[in-house]
């Protein structure tokens, strides 16, 4: 039998590799960055802003996990390199309550309905449901499971989930009282 | 400072009380393992197997450690020479007498690889990307061997051959019940029904990946890991590293998703704790997704045929099971007790069945270790038992309610003993069939049927009409600290990973001794703090952390007595307690017990272990309507029904979303889940692409009925519930599905699978 060889041998390139530098505004706040081509916006979150309230579940952009708001957008922080943010605006779990801490309204009926449980895949599912109330293309509960099927929850809490984002949905088509 | 007792009414027992760590998640502010970081940390990156066997020639190493910052490459010789033991795990007897086999299992592969994940070698560096890619230079130089991933091929006699410790790749040879009798019982049967019954392997998949950070703080090993029990995972490191127990420190905050999984000792967390020594530096070793599919523990994986033995009116006389279990490459944290004992204690379930009879050969394959998954044997158990009175019903003409109605324990029979040697102490199946059947509006399903096929829909309805036999008694800690500030910190080695503990806890301890809900708090992740602890697993947590809770709490009251006694200057057999407050008797003068607490600081804490409470028996029964597309074999769950016995219900709120995630469990095993293997033990459903977990898209709403019937084997009366979803659904899905489709169908029933069996009907 030869001998398995696993791997191959490269020269490491990030000794030479141009750090690039941008501009992010994350929960608010503005700063620059120096970041290698490579980061995700995951990693830039998680390991140079301490933000770790985004979690990273596959790394792949199957599991939703790490979903995060870009301009409002809903992404996968995992999929999106860093460098390609520059100038725009970010929003974690950790930015989602108003500045007084105040929960938000989809934050509030995650309580009321207990959807959830181990929490992993919670900040995911929050900023998902966060975009998903903004896009407008849900109006039932089957478009809202069709709707947030990006974000895995091994927990199983989808029904209390979908019933969550449902009364949100209600509260908004509530006219309000002038 | 005491509040009034009347503001505790909404915290009581039986109040859907939301959880206290939930602001904390929901905000981000969670803390899992690899959310923590320590200073001068280092990185470990994993170097596993890529062959499902094969002799390991020898492990070249010198180019990763000369790349930069490289600081070590770990491999099993590090840990001989550090004296750290083989993992431990043991089995028993077999059915003959003779013990089992003691495979010489390490922590690093030593001479041979035996499943593709197989970790042969830790690589430790500055950053995890310096590791990742120092990883894949380590050589390994490996010859491939045969490898066989099926149990059943596993047992051939010319089959690949794993350990030399386990010859015929046998780790245990079980058998349980009278044989004798049950083949009396069959040899009378007016009908017999057979069945083969799979119970497919499914990928756990918690959606936080294992991680550990691994020190040496005061000269102590300190490992920051997410598991399901610190007190537990202390000892097996203590026995396999060779280190005192008061030497090693497990400390464990947010758990993301276990499912029984992260219960055990693994690999990882012995070499990470070396490496720490070697290096006298943190070490932080997160697994990536790709690695999680095959280096965390598998669940299920086990083949019977089934037999159930009836009279001429379906009465049952015999349930035999006869079949494997494959336990992957060696042995994890739940050894046998899926396929062995757990398969004889549930699959009894409702029924008067008088002789039961389970036969397993269990083997080791080439594949990834399997441990416990949500039930452990349970919801198998359940479904063998399930699928085979459906069939029975079917074959025998009889109508599969009244053949359920025919067989039940009833009532008026407990305690029952059964012929698994438990003794069910409450229960009301009869009501529990009847309550499922009437929320699911059973009668109107031909109607619905009838609509479905308008839509060119095949429509089935199943049941699934569940008993679970819960963890048995074991030692728990119920400590009961008055701290300084106020507050009133429980500590007990249950450890919840999602359940939602600290709330329903506290709710007990505000039941038995009136202290203020929001003044409690839990302490269940540190080792350091207890005395005992079981962790969390077989559904034990309300019985046992709640009895070690009760009992503590009647220890406080009779501390509280006599400090009582003298604070209010009478004799101490005239103090009572009641609703928090201390009182002589037949005066106005009393002392509230958080004021006791502040006036004798630390006199009224207790530090209690308890021998735990017995096995309880949550049951019921779950109603579920499938409907196929024939075009595309696609399985939908349409409708979803439950009735659940699970006793006094502390929290009814985390009760009902514990049962949502079993039933989801349930779904996602039955209809998507399916571990494939190629032909050379290569994992071909190695990611979430691959391999299909439950979606929003899959569960619909779950009408959720509660028929309480309270334990009578511990002062709650709870019956634990954790994993009864599971034991549910799987029979409700697959007997709903088997009636769209008039004919078995074995799991997980993709729509390829369907397909096919609609194809070739």
């Amino acid at each position: 039998m030869q001998d398995v060889i696993l791997g191959t041998s490269v020269e490491l390139p990030q000794a030479v590799m141009q750090s690039v530098s941008l501009n992010l505004t994350v929960n608010g706040q503005q700063r620059e960055f120096v970041v290698e081509p490579w980061t995700t916006l995951l990693d830039l979150l998680r390991h140079e802003m301490d933000l770790t309230g985004t979690k990273k579940g596959c790394d792949h952009g199957q599991c939703g996990a790490c979903t995060v708001l870009i301009d409002g957008r809903r992404m996968n922080s995992c999929l999106a390199l860093a460098v390609m943010q520059d100038g725009k605006t970010v929003t974690t779990v950790e930015g989602l309550a108003a500045p007084d801490g105040t929960l938000s309204p989809i934050q509030a009926a995650f309580i009321e309905h207990d959807a959830f449980q181990c929490g992993y895949c919670t900040p995911g599912q929050l900023c998902s449901a966060t975009a998903l109330l903004q896009e407008g293309h849900a109006h039932t509960p089957e478009e809202i499971r069709e709707l947030m099927s990006g974000n895995l929850c091994r927990c199983g809490a989808y029904p209390n989930i979908v019933d969550a984002i449902t009364q949100v949905l209600a509260q908004a088509a509530t006219p309000e009282v002038a | 400072m005491d509040m009034p007792i009347d503001a505790n009414t909404r915290f009581a027992i039986g109040q859907p009380v939301s959880r206290k760590e939930d602001p904390v998640l929901l905000r981000g502010e969670g803390r899992y393992s690899d959310d923590l970081s320590l200073p001068g940390q280092a990185y470990a990156v994993v170097v596993r197997s890529r062959y499902a066997h094969g002799e390991l020639r020898g492990i070249d190493a010198a180019e990763a450690l000369a790349m930069p910052g490289v600081l070590a490459v770990i491999t099993a010789a590090d840990l001989d020479a550090a004296g750290i033991g083989p993992m431990q795990a043991v089995v028993g007897k077999h059915r003959d007498g003779t013990a089992t086999p003691k495979p010489h299992q390490t922590a690093l592969a030593r001479d041979r690889v035996r499943y593709v994940g197989d970790p042969v070698a830790l690589v430790v560096a500055e950053t995890r990307e310096l590791a990742k890619d120092a990883a894949e230079a380590v050589m390994l130089d490996i010859d491939p061997l045969p490898s066989v991933t099926e149990a059943r091929e596993a047992a051939d006699p010319g089959a690949p051959q794993l350990h030399a410790e386990a010859p015929g790749n046998l780790v245990l040879d079980f058998h349980y019940g009278d044989t004798e009798a049950v083949n009396a019982a069959f040899a009378k049967a007016a009908h017999v029904t057979k069945l083969d019954l799979r119970n497919s392997r499914v990928v756990v998949a918690p959606m936080e990946p294992r991680s550990a950070l691994a020190t040496i703080e005061d000269g102590r090993l300190v490992l920051r890991v997410g598991c399901q029990g610190v007190f537990g995972l202390r000892g097996t490191l203590s026995s396999v590293m060779n280190v005192p127990k008061e030497e090693i420190r497990v400390l464990t905050g947010n758990v993301g998703g276990s499912f029984g999984m992260k219960a055990g000792v693994y690999p990882e967390y012995i070499v990470l704790l070396q490496a720490a020594r070697m290096l006298g530096r943190p070490v932080k070793w997160t697994d990536a997704r790709s690695d999680s599919f095959m280096s965390d523990s598998h669940g299920r994986d086990h083949d019977f045929l089934g037999e159930l033995a009836l009279d001429s009116d379906g009465t049952f006389l015999a349930v035999r099971l006869t079949g494997f279990g494959n336990l992957g490459a060696y042995l994890s944290n739940a050894t046998t007790i899926p396929s062995t004992m757990n398969t004889v204690k549930n699959v009894i379930g409702v029924y008067r069945t008088p002789l039961v009879e389970v036969a397993s050969i269990n083997v080791f394959t080439n594949t990834t270790p399997v441990g416990a998954y949500r039930g452990a044997g349970r919801p198998e158990g359940n479904y063998y038992m399930e699928r085979l009175v459906d069939t029975a019903a079917k074959e025998m003409g009889i109508d599969r309610v009244e053949l359920r109605r025919r067989n039940h324990i009833q009532p008026d029979q407990m305690p029952y003993r059964s012929p698994s040697e438990m003794v069910y102490d409450s229960g009301d199946f009869p009501a529990l069939l009847e309550d499922a059947l009437g929320a699911a509006d059973w009668d109107g399903f031909a109607s619905r049927k009838a609509e479905s096929r308008r839509r060119g829909k095949l429509r089935g309805i199943g049941i699934g009409h569940y008993l679970e036999v819960t963890a048995p008694a074991g030692k728990e800690m119920g400590g009961i600290i008055f701290d300084e500030d106020g507050g009133v910190t429980i500590v007990t080695g249950t450890l919840d990973y999602g359940q939602g503990h600290a709330s329903p806890f506290a709710q007990v301890l505000s039941d038995r001794l009136g202290v203020p809900f929001d003044k409690v708090r839990l302490v269940q992740g540190d080792s350091d703090r207890l005395l005992a602890g079981g962790g969390t697993g077989g559904s034990r947590s309300m019985m046992q952390s709640g009895a070690a809770i009760v009992e503590a709490s009647a220890l406080v009251v009779d501390k509280g007595r006599a400090l009582a006694a003298d604070a209010l200057e009478a004799a101490e057999a005239d103090i009572e307690f009641s609703t928090g407050r201390f009182n002589v008797v037949g005066t106005d003068r009393a002392i509230g017990i958080m004021d006791l607490a502040g006036r004798f600081p630390g006199q009224l804490n207790v530090e209690h272990v308890t021998e735990g409470v017995p096995s309880a028996f949550p049951n019921g029964c779950h109603v579920c309507e499938v409907e196929v597309d024939e075009e595309t074999g696609v399985v939908a769950v349409v409708r979803y029904t439950m009735a659940n016995d699970f006793g006094v219900l502390v929290n009814p709120m985390l009760v009902e979303g514990q049962t949502h995630g079993g039933v989801v469990q349930g779904i996602g095993q039955a209809l998507l889940e399916r571990t494939s293997y190629d032909s050379d033990g290569q994992l071909l459903s190695g990611s979430f692409m691959d391999y299909t977990l439950p979606q929003a898209i899959h569960a619909p709403g779950f009408v959720f009925v509660s028929h309480p019937v309270p334990a009578r084997t511990n002062a709650l009366g709870a019956k634990g519930c954790g994993e009864a979803g599971c034991a549910g659904s799987l029979p409700a899905v697959m007997n709903a599905l088997a009636d769209a489709l008039g004919k078995h169908i074995s799991m997980p029933a993709t729509p390829e699978r369907v397909w096919e069996v609609m194809k070739a009907a």
